[in-house]
Protein backbone atom coordinates (compact mmCIF):
# COMPACT_ATOMS: atom_id res chain seq x y z
CA UNK A 1 0.00 0.00 0.00
CA UNK A 2 1.13 3.52 -0.66
CA UNK A 3 3.36 4.86 2.08
CA UNK A 4 2.60 8.55 1.72
CA UNK A 5 -1.17 8.33 1.89
CA UNK A 6 -3.18 7.20 4.85
CA UNK A 7 -5.32 4.60 3.12
CA UNK A 8 -7.24 2.45 5.52
CA UNK A 9 -8.60 -1.02 4.87
CA UNK A 10 -12.04 0.55 5.04
CA UNK A 11 -11.17 2.82 2.12
CA UNK A 12 -9.91 -0.12 0.10
CA UNK A 13 -13.17 -2.02 0.55
CA UNK A 14 -15.29 1.04 -0.07
CA UNK A 15 -13.39 1.82 -3.26
CA UNK A 16 -13.60 -1.75 -4.54
CA UNK A 17 -17.33 -1.80 -3.79
CA UNK A 18 -17.89 1.54 -5.50
CA UNK A 19 -18.94 3.07 -2.18
CA UNK A 20 -16.12 5.54 -1.57
CA UNK A 21 -17.49 9.09 -1.44
CA UNK A 22 -16.98 11.01 -4.66
CA UNK A 23 -14.59 13.56 -3.13
CA UNK A 24 -12.14 10.86 -1.98
CA UNK A 25 -12.19 8.84 -5.18
CA UNK A 26 -9.76 10.98 -7.19
CA UNK A 27 -7.10 10.79 -4.48
CA UNK A 28 -7.56 7.05 -4.26
CA UNK A 29 -7.17 6.65 -8.00
CA UNK A 30 -3.88 8.53 -7.90
CA UNK A 31 -2.65 6.20 -5.16
CA UNK A 32 -3.72 3.21 -7.24
CA UNK A 33 -1.57 4.28 -10.16
CA UNK A 34 1.50 4.51 -7.96
CA UNK A 35 0.89 1.27 -6.14
CA UNK A 36 0.50 -1.93 -8.18
CA UNK A 37 0.00 -4.02 -5.04
CA UNK A 38 -2.97 -1.89 -4.07
CA UNK A 39 -4.36 -2.12 -7.59
CA UNK A 40 -4.04 -5.92 -7.45
CA UNK A 41 -5.85 -5.98 -4.13
CA UNK A 42 -8.73 -3.96 -5.54
CA UNK A 43 -8.89 -6.22 -8.59
CA UNK A 44 -8.96 -9.32 -6.38
CA UNK A 45 -11.86 -7.96 -4.32
CA UNK A 46 -13.82 -7.10 -7.45
CA UNK A 47 -13.16 -10.54 -8.92
CA UNK A 48 -14.36 -12.12 -5.70
CA UNK A 49 -17.51 -9.98 -5.74
CA UNK A 50 -18.24 -11.04 -9.31
CA UNK A 51 -17.65 -14.71 -8.45
CA UNK A 52 -19.97 -14.47 -5.45
CA UNK A 53 -22.70 -12.94 -7.58
CA UNK A 54 -22.23 -15.59 -10.27
CA UNK A 55 -22.33 -18.32 -7.65
CA UNK A 56 -25.37 -17.09 -5.74
CA UNK A 57 -27.48 -15.30 -8.37
CA UNK A 58 -28.85 -18.48 -10.00
CA UNK A 59 -30.88 -19.06 -6.84
CA UNK A 60 -32.93 -16.01 -7.70
CA UNK A 61 -34.29 -17.71 -10.81
CA UNK A 62 -35.73 -20.67 -8.91
CA UNK A 63 -39.50 -20.91 -8.72
CA UNK A 64 -40.79 -20.26 -5.22
CA UNK A 65 -42.77 -22.82 -3.23
CA UNK A 66 -46.40 -21.87 -2.72
CA UNK A 67 -45.98 -21.74 1.05
CA UNK A 68 -43.64 -18.80 0.74
CA UNK A 69 -45.90 -16.94 -1.66
CA UNK A 70 -48.81 -17.56 0.68
CA UNK A 71 -46.79 -16.30 3.65
CA UNK A 72 -46.17 -13.01 1.84
CA UNK A 73 -49.88 -12.25 1.96
CA UNK A 74 -51.30 -10.42 4.96
CA UNK A 75 -52.61 -12.93 7.49
CA UNK A 76 -56.26 -11.93 7.00
CA UNK A 77 -56.01 -12.64 3.26
CA UNK A 78 -54.57 -16.10 3.69
CA UNK A 79 -57.21 -18.54 2.62
CA UNK A 80 -57.12 -21.92 1.02
CA UNK A 81 -56.59 -21.58 -2.70
CA UNK A 82 -59.87 -23.35 -3.48
CA UNK A 83 -63.44 -22.27 -3.31
CA UNK A 84 -63.44 -18.79 -4.78
CA UNK A 85 -65.54 -18.94 -7.85
CA UNK A 86 -67.34 -15.70 -7.20
CA UNK A 87 -65.04 -13.54 -9.32
CA UNK A 88 -67.00 -10.54 -10.54
CA UNK A 89 -67.71 -10.37 -14.23
CA UNK A 90 -65.71 -7.65 -15.90
CA UNK A 91 -67.76 -7.23 -19.01
CA UNK A 92 -71.32 -6.33 -19.70
CA UNK A 93 -73.43 -8.26 -22.15
CA UNK A 94 -73.34 -5.31 -24.54
CA UNK A 95 -69.57 -5.23 -24.97
CA UNK A 96 -69.66 -8.98 -25.35
CA UNK A 97 -71.92 -8.81 -28.38
CA UNK A 98 -70.02 -5.95 -30.04
CA UNK A 99 -66.79 -7.85 -29.56
CA UNK A 100 -67.71 -10.91 -31.53
CA UNK A 101 -66.93 -9.42 -34.92
CA UNK A 102 -63.50 -8.20 -33.86
CA UNK A 103 -62.72 -11.54 -32.35
CA UNK A 104 -63.19 -13.31 -35.62
CA UNK A 105 -60.89 -10.91 -37.45
CA UNK A 106 -58.20 -11.73 -34.94
CA UNK A 107 -58.70 -15.43 -35.36
CA UNK A 108 -57.59 -15.36 -39.00
CA UNK A 109 -54.38 -13.71 -38.03
CA UNK A 110 -53.37 -16.22 -35.39
CA UNK A 111 -53.77 -19.03 -37.86
CA UNK A 112 -51.45 -17.31 -40.29
CA UNK A 113 -48.90 -16.62 -37.56
CA UNK A 114 -49.10 -20.19 -36.45
CA UNK A 115 -47.98 -21.39 -39.85
CA UNK A 116 -44.46 -20.16 -39.20
CA UNK A 117 -42.35 -22.40 -36.96
CA UNK A 118 -41.55 -20.52 -33.81
CA UNK A 119 -40.52 -20.89 -30.20
CA UNK A 120 -42.87 -21.26 -27.25
CA UNK A 121 -42.20 -17.76 -25.83
CA UNK A 122 -42.67 -16.26 -29.29
CA UNK A 123 -45.92 -18.14 -29.71
CA UNK A 124 -47.02 -16.82 -26.31
CA UNK A 125 -46.07 -13.24 -27.15
CA UNK A 126 -47.84 -13.32 -30.52
CA UNK A 127 -50.97 -14.79 -28.99
CA UNK A 128 -50.84 -12.18 -26.26
CA UNK A 129 -50.36 -9.32 -28.73
CA UNK A 130 -53.26 -10.52 -30.79
CA UNK A 131 -55.87 -10.82 -28.05
CA UNK A 132 -54.73 -8.49 -25.25
CA UNK A 133 -55.06 -5.47 -27.53
CA UNK A 134 -58.63 -6.34 -28.34
CA UNK A 135 -60.70 -4.06 -26.14
CA UNK A 136 -63.96 -5.90 -26.59
CA UNK A 137 -63.29 -9.53 -27.25
CA UNK A 138 -60.01 -10.49 -25.60
CA UNK A 139 -61.43 -13.82 -24.50
CA UNK A 140 -63.81 -16.47 -25.67
CA UNK A 141 -65.39 -17.21 -22.31
CA UNK A 142 -65.52 -14.53 -19.64
CA UNK A 143 -64.52 -14.79 -16.02
CA UNK A 144 -68.11 -14.82 -14.82
CA UNK A 145 -68.18 -18.34 -16.22
CA UNK A 146 -64.77 -19.33 -14.92
CA UNK A 147 -65.98 -22.75 -13.91
CA UNK A 148 -67.24 -23.52 -17.38
CA UNK A 149 -64.15 -22.00 -19.01
CA UNK A 150 -61.79 -24.16 -16.99
CA UNK A 151 -63.83 -27.31 -17.59
CA UNK A 152 -63.99 -26.69 -21.31
CA UNK A 153 -60.27 -25.94 -21.69
CA UNK A 154 -59.36 -28.92 -19.52
CA UNK A 155 -61.41 -31.11 -21.81
CA UNK A 156 -59.91 -29.71 -25.01
CA UNK A 157 -56.34 -29.92 -23.73
CA UNK A 158 -57.01 -33.23 -22.05
CA UNK A 159 -55.57 -32.41 -18.67
CA UNK A 160 -56.90 -30.57 -15.59
CA UNK A 161 -56.29 -26.84 -15.87
CA UNK A 162 -56.56 -24.13 -13.27
CA UNK A 163 -56.80 -20.37 -13.68
CA UNK A 164 -54.45 -18.94 -11.04
CA UNK A 165 -55.77 -16.22 -8.77
CA UNK A 166 -53.60 -13.12 -9.27
CA UNK A 167 -55.75 -10.75 -7.27
CA UNK A 168 -52.98 -10.21 -4.74
CA UNK A 169 -50.80 -8.87 -7.56
CA UNK A 170 -53.53 -6.50 -8.69
CA UNK A 171 -54.73 -8.58 -11.64
CA UNK A 172 -58.13 -10.16 -12.08
CA UNK A 173 -59.16 -12.82 -14.54
CA UNK A 174 -60.86 -11.51 -17.66
CA UNK A 175 -61.47 -14.95 -19.13
CA UNK A 176 -59.80 -17.34 -21.50
CA UNK A 177 -59.80 -19.03 -24.84
CA UNK A 178 -58.53 -22.02 -26.73
CA UNK A 179 -55.73 -21.15 -29.18
CA UNK A 180 -54.11 -23.11 -31.95
CA UNK A 181 -50.57 -23.59 -30.72
CA UNK A 182 -47.57 -24.55 -32.82
CA UNK A 183 -47.95 -28.24 -32.35
CA UNK A 184 -51.16 -28.67 -30.39
CA UNK A 185 -53.94 -26.60 -28.85
CA UNK A 186 -53.11 -24.34 -25.95
CA UNK A 187 -55.18 -22.47 -23.38
CA UNK A 188 -54.85 -18.75 -22.79
CA UNK A 189 -56.00 -17.04 -19.60
CA UNK A 190 -56.21 -13.26 -19.77
CA UNK A 191 -55.89 -10.94 -16.76
CA UNK A 192 -56.30 -7.22 -16.34
CA UNK A 193 -55.37 -4.72 -13.62
CA UNK A 194 -57.05 -1.47 -12.58
CA UNK A 195 -55.06 0.42 -15.25
CA UNK A 196 -56.43 -1.90 -17.95
CA UNK A 197 -52.98 -3.39 -18.35
CA UNK A 198 -53.34 -6.96 -19.56
CA UNK A 199 -51.19 -10.00 -19.06
CA UNK A 200 -51.86 -13.51 -20.26
CA UNK A 201 -50.89 -17.02 -19.32
CA UNK A 202 -50.47 -19.58 -22.09
CA UNK A 203 -50.61 -23.22 -21.04
CA UNK A 204 -49.95 -26.28 -23.13
CA UNK A 205 -49.35 -29.94 -22.53
CA UNK A 206 -45.84 -31.01 -23.42
CA UNK A 207 -44.50 -34.47 -24.03
CA UNK A 208 -44.31 -36.63 -20.96
CA UNK A 209 -40.76 -36.66 -19.59
CA UNK A 210 -40.08 -33.10 -20.68
CA UNK A 211 -37.58 -31.88 -18.11
CA UNK A 212 -38.74 -29.24 -15.67
CA UNK A 213 -37.05 -25.91 -16.03
CA UNK A 214 -36.42 -22.74 -14.08
CA UNK A 215 -38.02 -19.48 -15.15
CA UNK A 216 -36.62 -18.17 -18.39
CA UNK A 217 -37.17 -14.77 -19.89
CA UNK A 218 -37.59 -13.61 -23.47
CA UNK A 219 -38.46 -10.22 -24.89
CA UNK A 220 -40.50 -10.51 -28.07
CA UNK A 221 -41.38 -7.29 -29.88
CA UNK A 222 -41.64 -5.36 -26.64
CA UNK A 223 -43.61 -8.07 -24.87
CA UNK A 224 -41.91 -9.69 -21.91
CA UNK A 225 -42.41 -13.44 -21.50
CA UNK A 226 -41.48 -15.61 -18.54
CA UNK A 227 -41.82 -19.26 -19.40
CA UNK A 228 -41.15 -22.54 -17.67
CA UNK A 229 -41.96 -26.21 -17.80
CA UNK A 230 -43.47 -28.00 -14.85
CA UNK A 231 -44.98 -31.45 -14.68
CA UNK A 232 -44.82 -31.88 -18.47
CA UNK A 233 -46.75 -28.65 -19.09
CA UNK A 234 -45.38 -25.52 -20.65
CA UNK A 235 -46.39 -22.17 -19.12
CA UNK A 236 -45.71 -18.70 -20.51
CA UNK A 237 -46.71 -15.45 -18.84
CA UNK A 238 -46.69 -12.52 -21.27
CA UNK A 239 -47.24 -8.82 -20.94
CA UNK A 240 -45.92 -5.36 -21.59
CA UNK A 241 -44.83 -5.22 -17.99
CA UNK A 242 -41.52 -4.42 -16.36
CA UNK A 243 -39.37 -7.55 -16.12
CA UNK A 244 -39.09 -7.61 -12.31
CA UNK A 245 -42.83 -7.12 -11.93
CA UNK A 246 -43.58 -9.83 -14.48
CA UNK A 247 -41.22 -12.21 -12.67
CA UNK A 248 -42.97 -11.50 -9.36
CA UNK A 249 -46.31 -12.32 -10.99
CA UNK A 250 -44.84 -15.45 -12.59
CA UNK A 251 -43.79 -16.67 -9.15
CA UNK A 252 -47.31 -16.19 -7.86
CA UNK A 253 -48.67 -18.08 -10.88
CA UNK A 254 -46.28 -20.90 -10.15
CA UNK A 255 -47.28 -21.00 -6.47
CA UNK A 256 -50.99 -20.87 -7.28
CA UNK A 257 -50.69 -23.72 -9.77
CA UNK A 258 -48.72 -25.81 -7.30
CA UNK A 259 -51.41 -25.18 -4.69
CA UNK A 260 -54.18 -26.12 -7.09
CA UNK A 261 -52.38 -29.28 -8.11
CA UNK A 262 -51.91 -30.30 -4.50
CA UNK A 263 -55.60 -29.71 -3.77
CA UNK A 264 -57.07 -31.22 -6.94
CA UNK A 265 -58.53 -34.69 -6.98
CA UNK A 266 -56.87 -36.92 -9.55
CA UNK A 267 -59.00 -37.18 -12.66
CA UNK B 1 -47.71 4.76 9.82
CA UNK B 2 -49.01 2.28 7.28
CA UNK B 3 -51.25 -0.57 8.19
CA UNK B 4 -49.99 -2.64 5.34
CA UNK B 5 -46.88 -3.65 3.45
CA UNK B 6 -46.71 -3.34 -0.35
CA UNK B 7 -47.53 -6.88 -1.31
CA UNK B 8 -46.03 -6.85 -4.84
CA UNK B 9 -42.74 -5.53 -3.41
CA UNK B 10 -42.85 -8.21 -0.77
CA UNK B 11 -43.29 -10.95 -3.38
CA UNK B 12 -40.55 -9.38 -5.49
CA UNK B 13 -38.21 -9.51 -2.47
CA UNK B 14 -38.92 -13.20 -1.79
CA UNK B 15 -36.11 -14.69 -3.90
CA UNK B 16 -33.54 -12.43 -2.20
CA UNK B 17 -34.94 -13.22 1.23
CA UNK B 18 -34.74 -16.89 0.43
CA UNK B 19 -31.15 -16.57 -0.72
CA UNK B 20 -30.20 -14.69 2.44
CA UNK B 21 -31.95 -17.36 4.51
CA UNK B 22 -29.97 -20.08 2.77
CA UNK B 23 -26.74 -18.26 3.45
CA UNK B 24 -27.69 -17.85 7.11
CA UNK B 25 -28.87 -21.39 7.76
CA UNK B 26 -26.81 -23.34 5.24
CA UNK B 27 -29.81 -25.61 4.82
CA UNK B 28 -32.46 -25.45 2.11
CA UNK B 29 -35.37 -26.61 4.26
CA UNK B 30 -34.53 -24.55 7.29
CA UNK B 31 -34.07 -21.58 4.98
CA UNK B 32 -37.67 -21.77 3.81
CA UNK B 33 -38.87 -22.03 7.41
CA UNK B 34 -36.83 -18.95 8.21
CA UNK B 35 -38.39 -17.04 5.30
CA UNK B 36 -41.86 -17.95 6.57
CA UNK B 37 -41.05 -16.89 10.13
CA UNK B 38 -39.58 -13.65 8.81
CA UNK B 39 -42.68 -12.85 6.76
CA UNK B 40 -44.94 -13.53 9.73
CA UNK B 41 -42.80 -11.21 11.86
CA UNK B 42 -42.79 -8.56 9.13
CA UNK B 43 -46.59 -8.53 9.02
CA UNK B 44 -46.73 -8.26 12.81
CA UNK B 45 -44.34 -5.33 12.73
CA UNK B 46 -45.70 -3.72 9.59
CA UNK B 47 -46.31 -0.41 11.33
CA UNK B 48 -42.58 -0.02 11.88
CA UNK B 49 -41.82 -0.02 8.18
CA UNK B 50 -41.30 3.43 6.68
CA UNK B 51 -43.01 3.66 3.29
CA UNK B 52 -40.50 4.65 0.65
CA UNK B 53 -37.57 3.09 2.48
CA UNK B 54 -35.79 -0.03 1.24
CA UNK B 55 -38.18 -2.88 2.06
CA UNK B 56 -35.51 -5.45 1.26
CA UNK B 57 -33.06 -4.07 3.86
CA UNK B 58 -35.86 -3.92 6.43
CA UNK B 59 -36.75 -7.55 5.76
CA UNK B 60 -33.09 -8.59 6.01
CA UNK B 61 -32.95 -6.94 9.43
CA UNK B 62 -35.98 -8.88 10.61
CA UNK B 63 -34.58 -12.10 9.19
CA UNK B 64 -31.25 -11.56 10.88
CA UNK B 65 -32.95 -11.10 14.25
CA UNK B 66 -35.26 -14.07 13.83
CA UNK B 67 -32.29 -16.22 12.90
CA UNK B 68 -30.13 -15.02 15.79
CA UNK B 69 -32.91 -15.78 18.25
CA UNK B 70 -33.57 -19.22 16.81
CA UNK B 71 -29.87 -19.94 16.72
CA UNK B 72 -29.46 -18.95 20.37
CA UNK B 73 -32.26 -21.30 21.34
CA UNK B 74 -30.77 -24.16 19.39
CA UNK B 75 -27.36 -23.54 20.87
CA UNK B 76 -28.75 -23.65 24.36
CA UNK B 77 -30.37 -26.94 23.47
CA UNK B 78 -27.15 -28.46 22.25
CA UNK B 79 -25.37 -29.01 25.56
CA UNK B 80 -22.02 -27.54 24.68
CA UNK B 81 -20.22 -26.37 21.62
CA UNK B 82 -16.85 -24.69 21.48
CA UNK B 83 -17.32 -21.50 19.56
CA UNK B 84 -14.68 -18.87 19.42
CA UNK B 85 -15.12 -15.61 17.64
CA UNK B 86 -13.52 -16.44 14.37
CA UNK B 87 -14.09 -20.09 13.67
CA UNK B 88 -17.44 -19.48 15.16
CA UNK B 89 -20.93 -20.66 14.51
CA UNK B 90 -20.40 -22.44 11.24
CA UNK B 91 -23.82 -23.97 11.22
CA UNK B 92 -22.79 -26.44 8.58
CA UNK B 93 -23.36 -25.96 4.89
CA UNK B 94 -25.70 -28.67 3.88
CA UNK B 95 -26.52 -27.23 0.50
CA UNK B 96 -25.26 -29.45 -2.30
CA UNK B 97 -22.88 -27.82 -4.71
CA UNK B 98 -25.17 -28.63 -7.61
CA UNK B 99 -27.55 -26.06 -6.13
CA UNK B 100 -25.16 -23.50 -7.60
CA UNK B 101 -26.32 -24.39 -11.11
CA UNK B 102 -23.03 -23.52 -12.66
CA UNK B 103 -20.47 -25.30 -14.76
CA UNK B 104 -17.64 -23.10 -13.59
CA UNK B 105 -15.51 -25.00 -11.14
CA UNK B 106 -14.16 -21.89 -9.43
CA UNK B 107 -17.71 -20.82 -8.62
CA UNK B 108 -18.42 -24.17 -7.01
CA UNK B 109 -15.25 -23.58 -5.01
CA UNK B 110 -16.36 -20.11 -3.90
CA UNK B 111 -19.72 -21.56 -2.97
CA UNK B 112 -18.24 -24.41 -0.95
CA UNK B 113 -15.75 -22.19 0.88
CA UNK B 114 -18.47 -19.70 1.77
CA UNK B 115 -19.97 -22.49 3.82
CA UNK B 116 -16.82 -22.65 5.91
CA UNK B 117 -16.95 -19.01 6.94
CA UNK B 118 -18.54 -18.01 10.24
CA UNK B 119 -22.13 -17.04 9.67
CA UNK B 120 -21.66 -13.33 10.40
CA UNK B 121 -18.90 -13.17 7.80
CA UNK B 122 -21.02 -14.97 5.22
CA UNK B 123 -23.76 -12.48 5.94
CA UNK B 124 -21.51 -9.47 5.44
CA UNK B 125 -20.20 -10.84 2.16
CA UNK B 126 -23.64 -11.56 0.76
CA UNK B 127 -25.01 -8.21 1.85
CA UNK B 128 -22.02 -6.16 0.66
CA UNK B 129 -20.85 -8.01 -2.45
CA UNK B 130 -24.01 -9.62 -3.76
CA UNK B 131 -26.89 -7.48 -2.49
CA UNK B 132 -24.72 -4.35 -2.62
CA UNK B 133 -26.25 -2.85 0.47
CA UNK B 134 -24.61 0.26 1.93
CA UNK B 135 -22.30 -0.46 4.86
CA UNK B 136 -24.58 1.53 7.18
CA UNK B 137 -27.50 -0.67 6.15
CA UNK B 138 -25.47 -3.79 6.85
CA UNK B 139 -24.62 -2.41 10.30
CA UNK B 140 -28.35 -1.94 10.90
CA UNK B 141 -29.16 -5.46 9.68
CA UNK B 142 -26.55 -7.04 11.96
CA UNK B 143 -27.19 -4.56 14.74
CA UNK B 144 -23.48 -3.78 15.19
CA UNK B 145 -21.35 -0.63 14.78
CA UNK B 146 -20.15 0.05 11.26
CA UNK B 147 -16.55 -0.57 12.37
CA UNK B 148 -17.52 -4.16 13.15
CA UNK B 149 -19.03 -4.54 9.69
CA UNK B 150 -15.82 -3.31 8.11
CA UNK B 151 -13.57 -5.61 10.10
CA UNK B 152 -15.87 -8.57 9.38
CA UNK B 153 -15.81 -7.69 5.71
CA UNK B 154 -12.03 -7.46 5.75
CA UNK B 155 -11.63 -10.80 7.46
CA UNK B 156 -14.25 -12.52 5.34
CA UNK B 157 -12.72 -11.40 2.06
CA UNK B 158 -9.22 -12.30 3.11
CA UNK B 159 -10.25 -15.69 4.43
CA UNK B 160 -12.35 -16.59 1.40
CA UNK B 161 -9.55 -15.53 -0.94
CA UNK B 162 -7.02 -17.65 0.93
CA UNK B 163 -9.28 -20.67 1.12
CA UNK B 164 -10.03 -20.53 -2.59
CA UNK B 165 -6.36 -20.16 -3.42
CA UNK B 166 -4.92 -22.81 -1.15
CA UNK B 167 -5.52 -26.51 -1.76
CA UNK B 168 -7.70 -26.83 -4.79
CA UNK B 169 -10.19 -29.19 -3.22
CA UNK B 170 -11.18 -32.40 -4.99
CA UNK B 171 -14.52 -30.78 -5.56
CA UNK B 172 -16.44 -31.71 -8.65
CA UNK B 173 -19.37 -29.92 -10.09
CA UNK B 174 -22.31 -32.25 -10.08
CA UNK B 175 -24.64 -31.64 -12.95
Amino acid sequence: MSSNLPLSDDDVHAYADGKLPEERRAGFKAALERDPALAARIAAIRKQNADLRDAFDPWLAEPLPRELIAAAKPARDRKPARGRWAIPALASAATLIIGIGLGWMGRGEVLRLDGTPTTFPREAALTHALYATDPNRPVEIWANEEDRLVRWLSKRLNFPLHAPNLHAMGYDLVGGRLVAGNARPAAQFMYENADKQRISLLVRKDDEHTAESAFRYALEDGIGVFYWIDDACGYALSGRVDKAQLLAIARVVYGELAAAEAAAPKL
Amino acid sequence: MPDSLPHPDLVAALPRLRRYARVLTGDLNRADDLVQDTLARAWEKRRLWQPGSDLRAWLFTIMHNVHVNQFAVRRREQSESSLDADDGPVAGWEIPVRAVQSDRVELAEVFAQMGRLPVEQREVLILAAVEELRYEEIARVQCVPIGTVMSRLNRAREKLRRMCEVSPSPLKVIK
